[in-house]
């Protein structure tokens, strides 16, 4: 039996009304949903990019609380959830990386800055994000679990393919050409669900 | 004209991802201000960066984590002041750079061979990657080069050809060691370029060595 909170969570839908809810009324309850649910999973992704336990745990507080303030920025039509807080972890990630290199001349408002490249407003043929959503994940269960993998461990890790290439002990031009592979699948499978 | 020549997927994904050098993530996201095909492919990646984050086995936060983001909901949000402002519309001159970019310090453009001027933009992150523009007058050859490490290059303004095409405003060049380039700038106008240059140029013959260290900068 599938328990409701399992179906919720596969429900993108429900996650993106919650950080509506958020945006429109400081919903309080809606919140706690989002943060009960996320935190742990951007915490995951924090420590699998080489972020210490107690980093991650801070990374994944600010994400949230992140989410709690520019929640009124969320666009469901062209962003889903998942997407959109990936993008708040992302960037927090990069700005967390700077400060630890004491180089901190940024703060994470220009991380947010390097990612916008919209240049001008006006129609983009950007995928609506439900449709965009629906195809990723079809394209994703397509592709084999090696390639998942390959994949995958590009989006957490900082030195991506040198860490990939030691975590499977595989040769780096392996790591690349697998990951050439796996991306020409990911598109041609994207492009079949256009 | 239309782009004819894009970033490979992979450097896509890496930009995606987040896990670019701040030099080479600039070069890329000046393709993307003018590539709408890129653009997609790119948000198209974080959709997969969604997925991933959503189908990760979650970590159980620190005992009084989520208390904790809870009680800073209504704290007002404090930011903390820039150690450096810099000088206002430095690069608004140069089209085609990204909104982010224009807002860098750049030095004055210094002279480096005939016909070719260079531009260092300054990075507000430690960045493995120099970041410049050049510009060429028209019709220049550029000296015969080969890279140690990798090079990439948006055309802002002009053209130029080598060996793999002709490059328009808004086309996407990655060099590394395994070419060697002729390179001709087009007619009629100056072609600017932003080069994002990791690893070292190597120039051929004598005038090469002359000019190499103006080169390093």
């Amino acid at each position: 039996m599938i328990s409701p909170v399992r179906q919720r969570a596969s429900d993108s839908g429900y996650w993106a009304s919650l950080i509506e809810a958020v945006a429109v009324h400081e919903d309080r309850a809606a919140f706690g949903a989002l943060l009960e649910h996320f935190a742990p999973l951007v915490k995951t992704f924090m420590r699998r990019s080489g972020v210490t336990e107690a980093s991650a745990d801070e990374l994944a507080q600010e994400t949230l609380l992140a989410v709690w303030r520019k929640a009124s920025l969320f666009d469901p039509s062209t962003a889903g959830a998942a997407a959109w807080i990936f993008t708040i972890a992302r960037n927090l990630r990069i700005d967390s990386y700077r400060r630890g290199r004491r180089d901190g001349l940024t703060e994470s408002s220009d991380v947010d800055a390097e990612f916008q490249v919209e240049d001008s407003p006006g129609p983009d043929s950007r995928v609506a994000a439900a449709q965009a959503e629906t195809r990723v994940r079809a394209a994703l269960a397509q592709l084999s679990e090696d390639q998942r993998r390959v994949l995958e461990l590009s989006f957490y890790e900082e030195k991506a393919h040198g860490e990939i290439a030691r975590i499977l002990r595989i040769p780096l031009g392996t790591v690349k050409s697998r990951s050439r592979l796996a991306m020409n699948r990911l598109r041609n499978l994207l492009g079949e669900f256009s | 004209m239309s782009i004819q020549h894009h970033p490979v997927d992979e450097l896509l994904t890496d930009f995606a991802a987040g896990t670019l050098d701040l030099g080479q993530h600039v070069a890329v996201a000046t393709h993307l201000t003018r590539c709408s095909r890129c653009r997609d492919a790119m948000h198209l990646m974080e959709h997969v960066g969604g997925a991933v984050l959503a189908g990760l086995s979650p970590t159980p936060m620190s005992g009084d984590a989520l208390a904790r983001v809870e009680a800073r909901l209504r704290q007002p949000v404090v930011y903390e002041a820039r150690r450096e402002e810099p000088e206002p519309g430095t690069l608004d001159d140069m089209p085609g750079l990204p909104a982010f970019v224009r807002r860098y310090p750049a030095a004055s453009w210094k002279w480096i061979a005939p016909g070719v001027r260079l531009r260092p933009i300054r990075l507000p992150a430690e960045s493995d990657t120099r970041v410049f523009l050049l510009k060429s007058a028209p019709g220049t050859k550029m000296l015969e080069h080969t890279h140690t490490g990798t090079e990439m290059t948006c055309v802002l303004t002009g053209s130029f050809s080598h060996e793999a095409g002709n490059y328009s405003p808004g086309d996407f060049d990655l060099g590394d060691n395994t070419m060697n380039h002729n390179v001709t700038v087009g007619p009629g106008e100056d072609c600017i370029c932003l080069v994002a240059m990791h690893g070292d140029l190597r120039l051929a013959g004598i005038i090469g060595t002359l000019i190499q260290p103006f080169i390093r900068m």
